[in-house]
């Protein structure tokens, strides 16, 4: 029981980052009706951005210019890291939705998917030729909040650990009460479902896709810093790991559903951690993708979605 | 015996009745109308018997062999061609290539002729080619062969369609609205064509139309359908003068 | 005529107007005698100029390297290659009109014999330089091979294909297996099983097997996807590709993670050259007829297609193995030119290469695929040197096509043999024109 819960707890803080990743796949899948490519990328360099942020916030703290408590003061710096990567990498997702995507608005979805494709390449290339092939890590001080285990039912967790799932489930609920409840989630709502007349109505398309960027970039963003401070070390090649497994969790968990993206994200985070469990860990992508590819058989259109339907549903 | 005959036939989409108790019977060469207000379900009565959908109740027949359930292009190539409401044209494809493309059926060289152009394949593409050229001949644009269909003009768009439907040799030619969107002169030239088609080719028509003039002159029995039950069939005088008809969709003209 | 109207676009036409009338069998010609003054004074022209040997890729990684030798090696490529081929095409234009004219009234086949073995005696004179050159046809051979199949399925049928890595897999590993285990002493498989002299003759069916291998594969694929459309294809067939290279990886019996390598060097140039041009041959064939043009049928209009007659599933049944089949007999191509073959070749990255070259080439087009093919390779090798900006620069550059050309620079075009190989005046029409004149 203890070995269940215990990779249950590791499953959900796994299955977070899948599920942040995922909604920004599912909402550009939904409203904008195309393949992202390029997200998972996204989520690499929000994690970058958020390693910069946090050694320049934490430089700041180290010259004196704020004065506080020391440990309150790390949390600071890790809530101001987390807010602010989110914000830079909004940015990032709508430049790239800017330069990238509009072009290609009424061109064929495939070379839309082509160009994302590209974009995911470039900033990796990019990556590696600013940052170099040395792997960088997360501040330690940072990493090392709410490290120290403790006991709950047996089980061996730390608080970080339960924060990050916490946090994860927060963003997801505010997410869905933006799109359940404000008036440009409404007409991303209406978008998702009727492409062509809804600009005819005077919402403008191309602010809606830039917001719909901006707001799963930041999503991925926050993916990347709580992993960043979960695994410290990063690679530029990151993303290409995350953002295919959780792009196909999108798709597992229905076309624009916010909830099935989330689900089908802690869903892949279960399936991967507890296979590792019982199998050798080289087999962990194999079984993972071949369990999805049944779901995927007898439910082409995933959790939540329908065959053909065109609804940003929640 | 009749060349088509649906029995009984009953739809249901989810919970909804689009389809109620309807019966047909189509004889060799006959002419035929479907008539009613939108959404009575005519083109789904199409759907149904071209095989696209597969009827919750009842059974159709055509030459006596049951095709209920059988899918589309089995049931296009056994006789029944079709035209759409919405044009469907290929639109990267040419005219000729449309044409060519519904011998589909007809095709024996297999894959083998396909990947090796056997003389075979040669063979029968150029039948093929001719025999989709005289079809473009009867509709009147041979002339039109090599355009992309994307390029024409609606009226020429439509008998591109019409021309492909006859490439499946047809005993019944369903037309579904052929007439919309035309103003007057192409009306007349497309009633032309079609009575010149049923004049050189023999085959049954059977017609949804919304024109009252196109159907009236050229059906032989009309059916009007209503929230996808027959109320009315006949003649095109009885049709014309059923008070059910004029209540649910013709209409009468206002006592001064 | 005023001198002022004489614009610079219309100078470059009426300077090209001579070279429009040189047919095929022409430029073949002259490209032919160019690779043989490579061959003769190549290496001596190239020291000259300054070049330490022959430019393997007309000069590109050389200049690359060092900007100083750009006149040299302009100058070399306009003594070796474009003064050659243009003189010898502009002036031999009347023959080779005849001599194109009277090929085709032969037969269609006498005309692509001389011209396909033309072509071949290029390939091998020009690659006979040096091992890389040889390589490096080889391999682009094989990717036109995988583009052109890809195309059908992402440009003729109009899907979105992932799986072709996967394929490529498989094929790879069950040449690879094939031939190791029956005609190569092997460490981990021990002896031949069949005399090895026997191998190369061979060869032809254990290509055909793995191409069946992979055309098997598809229908794990092809299967789950079909009966929706949509972009369940997209998912699936990535899905698929995960799991065969996580197969391979983990399947220790042919190396595992580590690869599989010892494959006998069958996949010499005329080996990989004839299964090329019988991949475009074939494929060709199929789009260009009523049965191949079902697939745009399909992709255009599903239900319409199935109105007239076509079996749409059927179509897309065949239209998707017949292209796994060709993705796999270029796998086991690709195996043998290598001698090597591991999982991680098969990944994303050549996933998103395979992708690149036919949307880059053109959708919906043999002579999109084949440009793209060839094109996007000669790039990636000369930009080599630039290490990892290629990866800037080429990713751009496909970015810049789909913006401009979102279907691919030679989309939608009819790959029509005849008029590849005809004459491009009539040999009476010359006569007229140099009199009229």
């Amino acid at each position: 029981m203890t070995f269940f819960l215990q990779n249950m707890v590791n499953a959900l803080q796994w299955g977070s980052f899948y599920a942040l990743i995922a909604l920004g796949y599912s909402m550009v899948y939904g409203v904008l009706m195309l393949f992202n490519f390029a997200h998972g990328d996204i989520f690499m360099v929000g994690s970058y951005i958020g390693l910069f942020v946090s050694t320049a916030l934490l430089g700041l703290v180290g010259f004196g210019v704020i004065n506080l408590p020391t440990p309150f003061m790390l949390g600071l710096v890790l809530v101001l890291t987390l807010f602010l990567s989110m914000c830079l990498n909004s940015f990032v997702g709508m430049a790239v939705e800017r330069i990238g995507y509009r072009p290609l608005r009424n061109a064929p979805r495939a070379s839309a998917a082509i160009t994302g494709l590209m974009i995911g390449i470039i900033l990796e290339t990019g990556n590696l030729i600013l940052l170099g092939a040395q792997r960088r890590k997360y501040p330690d001080e940072l990493v090392q909040i709410g490290s120290t285990p403790i006991q709950i039912l047996g089980v061996s967790v730390t608080p970080k650990k339960i924060a990050i799932v916490v946090v994860s489930l927060a963003l997801m609920f505010a997410l869905h009460q933006f799109v359940r409840r404000t008036k440009w989630g409404m007409a991303m709502r209406a978008m998702a479902y009727d492409y062509i007349v809804v600009p005819l109505m005077g919402v403008p398309i191309n602010t809606i896709a830039l917001l719909t960027f901006a707001l799963g970039s930041a999503l991925a963003a926050a993916a990347g810093v709580l992993y960043g401070i979960a695994y410290p070390v990063l690679d530029p090649y990151m993303g290409v790991r995350f953002g295919w497994k959780a792009f196909v969790a999108a798709i597992l968990g229905g076309r624009g559903s916010i909830l099935g993206a989330g689900l089908a994200g802690f869903l892949l985070g279960f399936i991967e951690i507890f296979v590792a469990a019982f199998f050798p860990s080289t087999l962990r992508d194999l079984i993972a993708f071949s369990i999805i590819l049944v779901i995927l058989t007898f439910r082409p259109h995933g959790f939540f979605g329908e065959p053909y339907s065109a609804q940003l549903r929640l | 015996m009749a060349l088509l005959r649906v029995e009984n036939m009953t739809h249901w989409f989810g919970g909804l009745r689009a389809v109620h108790n309807y019966n047909l019977t189509i004889e060799a060469g006959q002419i035929r109308g479907l008539i009613g207000p939108n959404g009575a379900g005519k083109t789904t009565i199409f759907n149904l018997i071209t095989g696209r959908y597969r009827p919750t109740e009842g059974h159709i027949y055509l030459d006596g062999q049951e095709i209920t359930g059988l899918p589309p292009h089995k049931i296009a190539s056994m006789g029944i061609g079709r035209t759409f409401q919405n044009l469907r044209l290929w639109r990267h494809m040419n005219v000729l290539d449309h044409v060519k493309m519904a011998h589909y059926s007809k095709i024996t060289y297999g894959l083998i002729g396909a990947f090796f152009g056997t003389a075979k394949r040669h063979r029968q593409e150029a039948e093929i080619e001719e025999r989709s050229l005289a079809l473009l001949e009867l509709v009147g644009i041979r002339h039109l062969a090599d355009q992309i269909v994307t390029n024409l003009p609606y009226g020429d768009q439509r008998r591109v369609e019409l021309a492909r439907a006859l490439a499946t040799d047809p005993k019944i030619l369903f037309l579904d609205e052929p007439t919309a969107g035309m103003n007057p002169d192409e009306l007349i030239q497309m009633m032309e064509i079609i009575r010149h088609i049923h004049a050189e080719l023999g085959l049954a028509i059977f017609l949804i139309e919304h024109r009252m003039k196109f159907v009236m002159d050229l059906c032989e029995i009309i059916q009007t359908l209503v929230f996808g039950e027959v109320i009315a069939e006949g003649t095109p005088d009885e049709i014309r003068n059923d008070p059910k008809v004029i209540d649910a969709y013709l209409g009468k003209e206002v006592e001064t | 005529m005023s001198a002022n109207h004489t614009g610079i676009k219309s100078r470059l036409q009426k300077m090209w107007q001579p070279f429009s009338q040189v047919p095929m069998l022409g430029w073949l010609v002259g490209a032919l005698v160019a690779v043989g003054l490579e061959m003769s004074v190549g290496t001596p022209l190239a020291r000259f100029l300054g070049m330490s040997k022959i430019p393997v890729l007309f000069g590109f990684t050389f200049v690359l390297k060092d900007p100083l030798l750009i006149p040299g090696v302009i100058v070399y490529v306009l003594l070796i290659y474009i003064l050659p081929i243009g003189l010898i095409a502009r002036l031999t234009a009347r023959p080779m009109n005849r001599l194109a004219a009277k090929l085709l009234n032969t037969s269609m086949l006498a005309s692509v014999l001389v011209h396909l073995i033309l072509l071949y005696a290029i390939l091998h004179l020009w690659s006979d330089i040096s091992d890389y050159r040889l390589l490096v046809t080889r391999l682009t051979l094989v990717a036109v091979m995988l583009t052109l199949s890809l195309n059908v399925v992402n440009g003729y049928m109009g899907e979105f294909s992932c799986s072709h890595p996967g394929f490529m897999a498989l094929g790879a590993y069950t040449a690879s297996v094939f031939s190791i285990v029956l005609f190569v002493q092997d460490n981990r498989f021990g002896p031949p099983l069949l005399p090895p002299g026997l191998g190369p003759f061979a060869f032809p069916l254990i290509l055909i097997l793995s191409g069946a291998v992979s055309a098997v594969g598809a229908l794990l694929v092809a299967i789950p996807s079909f009966r929706t459309r949509g972009d369940y294809l997209a998912i699936i067939s990535l899905a698929f590709m995960f799991i065969v290279k996580s197969l391979f990886e983990n399947l220790e019996i042919v190396g595992g993670a580590r690869g599989l390598g010892g494959q006998p060097h069958w996949a010499s140039l005329p080996i990989v050259f004839l299964w090329t041009i019988l991949c475009i041959w074939t494929i060709n064939n199929f789009v260009r007829s009523t049965l191949g043009k079902a697939l745009n049928a399909v992709r255009d209009g599903e239900l319409a297609a199935d109105a007239m007659t076509v079996n749409t599933s059927r179509t897309k049944m065949v239209a998707f193995l017949f292209a796994a089949f060709w993705a796999g007999v270029a796998g086991g191509l690709f195996a043998h030119i290598l001698g090597y073959v591991n999982p991680g070749t098969f990944d994303l990255k050549k996933l998103a290469e395979v992708l690149a070259m036919v949307y880059f080439g053109g959708l919906n087009s043999v002579v999109g695929s084949i440009v793209g093919a060839v094109s996007y390779n000669a790039l990636s090798e000369a930009l080599r040197p630039l290490e990892l900006f290629k990866w800037i620069i080429i990713p751009l550059l496909l970015i810049l096509v789909m913006i401009f050309r979102p279907t691919g620079l030679i989309a939608f075009k009819d790959f029509d043999v005849r008029k590849l190989l005809e004459p491009k005046q009539k040999p009476e029409e010359v006569e007229h024109g140099l009199a009229a004149r």
